[in-house]
C-alpha cells in the first residue's frame, strides 16, 4: 500500500501479513505511518496504491464488519454526551448484533457500574475500557488496537495486556501499534516495524531481538533498525530536522 | 452488493443514536416552547385588542396564520437539530466508529437523512397543529376562530409543518457539507434570515429573489389568506413556494452527500 497527503508520501509500498493466533506488534517512530496505515487497513483512508484485504475483502465490501475486525482507535472516538450504555447500543444494533452483547461487554470490560454515566466524564482508562468493549461486540476473529495502552495505569496496562494474549491464545489476529517498547516485549510474539512508511523488518520477536546482538534487549534493536529513519536525528554538531509534512 | 439498499440494522443504529442524545431533546423543547408560545402570545394580543383595532389591522388577521407565527422561530431549533445531528459525529471524531461499523457512505448517510427527516416530519407537524389548535382555543373567546375543515386550512397546517422539516434538513446538509457545528448553526441562520433582506434589495428589478427565499415562501405555505399591501408581490404562489421546498431539500440534502461520500 502506498498513500500520500499532497505531496508527501506517508506510507511508501508497504506490504505485510496478520497471522491468526499471535499478537503482531506493529512498531515506529512518531510519524512512521502506523495510524495511517491502521485507517487503510479498516477503510477510513483510500490508499493511492495498492489495497488492504481482510479475509480476501477490502473492508469497505464486507457487510457486518464488527463481526470480524474490531478496532481500537485513539480513545477519541465517541460522542461524550452519550452514556456508555448507549454507545455501545447504536454500535450493536448497526450491525444486527444482540442486545445482550452490550451488557456482557460493559461487565467484561468492568464498566457495568457506569454503564448509565455520559462519557464526556470518564477517565481515560475508563474511555479505553469501552473501546476496547466496542471492538468486542462482534466477537470478531481479528482486532486491532492503536496505542492502547498509552495514559493508562500500570493495572490498565496488565489488563490490555493480558486480554490481548488470551484473544491472540483463542486463535485470533492481533495487529497492536505502540512505541512502548518494554511493553511490546512482553506482549507481541511478532513484530512489523516501519519507519518513514517502508517495511523495515517483519519477524518473530525472538529473532528481531537477537538481530541486535547477544544480550540485546528489544528497544535497543528496535532503535538500531530504526536509526536511519527517524524524523529527527540528534547530531553532536547540529540538530537536523528533515521537512516533512504532518502525520496522521 | 451491486444493489443499494439501506439495511433496516443501520436505521436501529440511527434511530438510537438520535434519541440518546441530549440536544436532541432540547432542541425539541426549544421548537415547541417557541413555535407554540410565539403563536399563543400573537392571539392572545390579537383577542386582547380586537375592540380597539382598526379596519385595516381586522383584514389583516388570520386565523391559520397568527397561530402559527412562532414556526419561523421553532425552525431554527430544528434546522440546530439537523446540523447536530451530523456535524458532532464529526467534531468528536465518532465519525470514525460510524465507519468503521458501517464503512459504505452512502448508506451511512442516507439512513441518517431518513431518520432525521422522519423524526422531523413528525415533530413539525405535531408543532403545528397544536399550535394551530391551542390559537383556536383563544380565538373562540372573540368568535374569531375558524374550523379546520374550512378552505385551505388544513393545508396550511400542514405545509407548516412541512416547512420546519425541510429547514431541519436543510441544517442537516450544512452540517454534512461544513462539519464543524459552529460553522453549519451560522450558515443555516444566514440562509434562513439573511436572505430574506438581502432578497429586498433586489425588488427594484426582480421578485424573484424574494420568491427564492425561505422566509417568504413561509409566508406563502402557512396562511389561508391570500398576500395584502404594497408587498404582497414579494410573497410567491403556493406552488412557487412549494418549489422551493423542493429546490432546498434537494440542494443541500446533495451539498452535504457531496461532501459525507469523501474521507472522514
Amino acid at each position: 500500500m502506498t498513500k500520500r497527503f499532497g505531496g508527501t508520501t506517508v506510507v511508501d509500498d508497504l506490504s505485510f501479513r496478520i497471522e491468526p493466533g499471535r499478537v503482531t506488534g506493529f512498531l515506529g517512530p512518531n510519524g512512521a505511518g502506523k495510524s495511517t496505515t491502521m485507517r487503510m487497513i479498516l477503510g477510513l483512508d483510500t490508499p493511492a496504491a495498492g489495497r488492504a484485504l481482510i479475509g480476501g475483502r477490502p473492508y469497505r465490501a464486507l457487510d457486518k464488519p464488527l463481526r470480524l475486525v474490531g478496532a481500537l482507535l485513539e480513545a477519541g472516538a465517541v460522542h461524550p454526551g452519550r452514556r456508555a450504555r448507549d454507545h455501545l447500543a447504536w454500535l450493536a444494533a448497526s450491525n444486527a448484533l444482540p442486545a445482550a452483547r452490550v451488557g456482557e461487554l460493559l461487565e467484561r470490560t468492568g464498566l457495568s457500574a457506569v454503564a448509565g454515566k455520559r462519557v464526556g466524564g470518564f477517565s481515560l482508562g475508563m474511555r479505553q475500557r469501552l473501546g476496547i468493549a466496542a471492538a468486542l461486540l462482534g466477537d470478531p476473529p481479528i482486532l486491532l488496537f492503536d496505542e492502547p495502552v498509552n495514559g493508562l495505569d500500570p493495572e490498565g496496562v496488565l489488563w490490555i495486556r493480558t486480554l490481548m494474549k488470551s484473544m491472540a491464545a483463542e486463535g485470533r489476529a492481533v495487529l497492536v501499534s505502540s512505541h512502548l517498547m518494554s511493553e511490546m516485549a512482553l506482549t507481541a510474539d511478532h513484530v512489523i516495524v516501519i519507519g518513514r512508511g517502508r517495511l523495515i523488518a517483519d519477524t518473530g520477536m525472538r529473532q528481531f531481538i537477537e538481530s541486535a546482538g547477544p544480550g540485546a534487549s528489544l528497544e535497543e534493536a528496535y532503535l538500531r533498525m530504526t536509526a536511519q529513519a527517524v524524523d529527527y536525528s540528534t547530531d553532536a554538531a547540529a540538530i537536523r530536522t528533515q521537512t516533512r509534512g504532518p502525520g496522521r | 452488493m451491486t444493489r443499494f439498499t439501506i439495511p433496516l440494522a443501520v436505521l436501529r443504529s440511527e434511530w438510537i443514536k438520535l434519541h440518546t442524545a441530549r440536544s436532541t431533546y432540547i432542541a425539541l423543547i426549544a421548537a415547541f416552547v417557541l413555535g407554540l408560545g410565539t403563536g399563543l402570545l400573537d392571539v392572545l394580543s390579537v383577542t386582547g385588542h380586537w375592540a380597539t383595532m382598526s379596519a385595516a389591522d381586522r383584514a389583516d388577521f388570520d386565523p391559520v396564520g397568527d397561530p402559527l407565527s412562532g414556526f419561523q422561530l421553532g425552525e431554527l431549533a430544528l434546522g440546530a437539530l439537523g446540523v447536530l445531528a451530523v456535524s458532532t459525529e464529526y467534531a468528536t471524531g465518532m465519525i470514525r466508529s460510524t465507519l468503521i461499523a458501517t464503512p459504505r457512505r452512502a448508506v451511512v448517510y442516507t439512513a441518517k437523512a431518513l431518520i432525521l427527516g422522519l423524526f422531523a416530519l413528525l415533530a413539525s407537524e405535531l408543532c403545528a397543529f397544536a399550535a394551530f389548535f391551542v390559537g383556536q382555543l383563544v380565538l373562540r373567546r372573540q368568535h374569531l376562530d375558524v374550523s379546520v375543515t374550512a378552505p385551505h386550512v388544513l393545508r396550511a397546517i400542514t405545509f407548516a409543518g412541512l416547512y420546519m422539516a425541510v429547514v431541519t434538513m436543510v441544517g442537516f446538509g450544512l452540517g454534512a457539507l461544513i462539519r464543524h457545528t459552529a460553522g453549519a448553526m451560522a450558515a443555516m441562520f444566514a440562509l434562513v434570515f439573511l436572505t430574506y433582506p438581502a432578497a429586498r434589495a433586489f425588488e427594484g428589478s426582480s421578485y424573484l429573489p424574494d420568491h427564492l427565499t425561505l422566509a417568504d415562501a413561509a409566508t406563502a405555505l402557512a396562511t389561508i389568506a391570500p398576500p395584502t399591501g404594497p408587498h404582497a408581490q414579494r410573497i410567491p404562489s403556493f406552488g412557487f413556494a412549494c418549489f422551493d421546498l423542493v429546490l432546498y431539500l434537494v440542494a443541500f440534502l446533495g451539498l452535504g452527500a457531496a461532501r459525507a461520500l469523501r474521507d472522514a
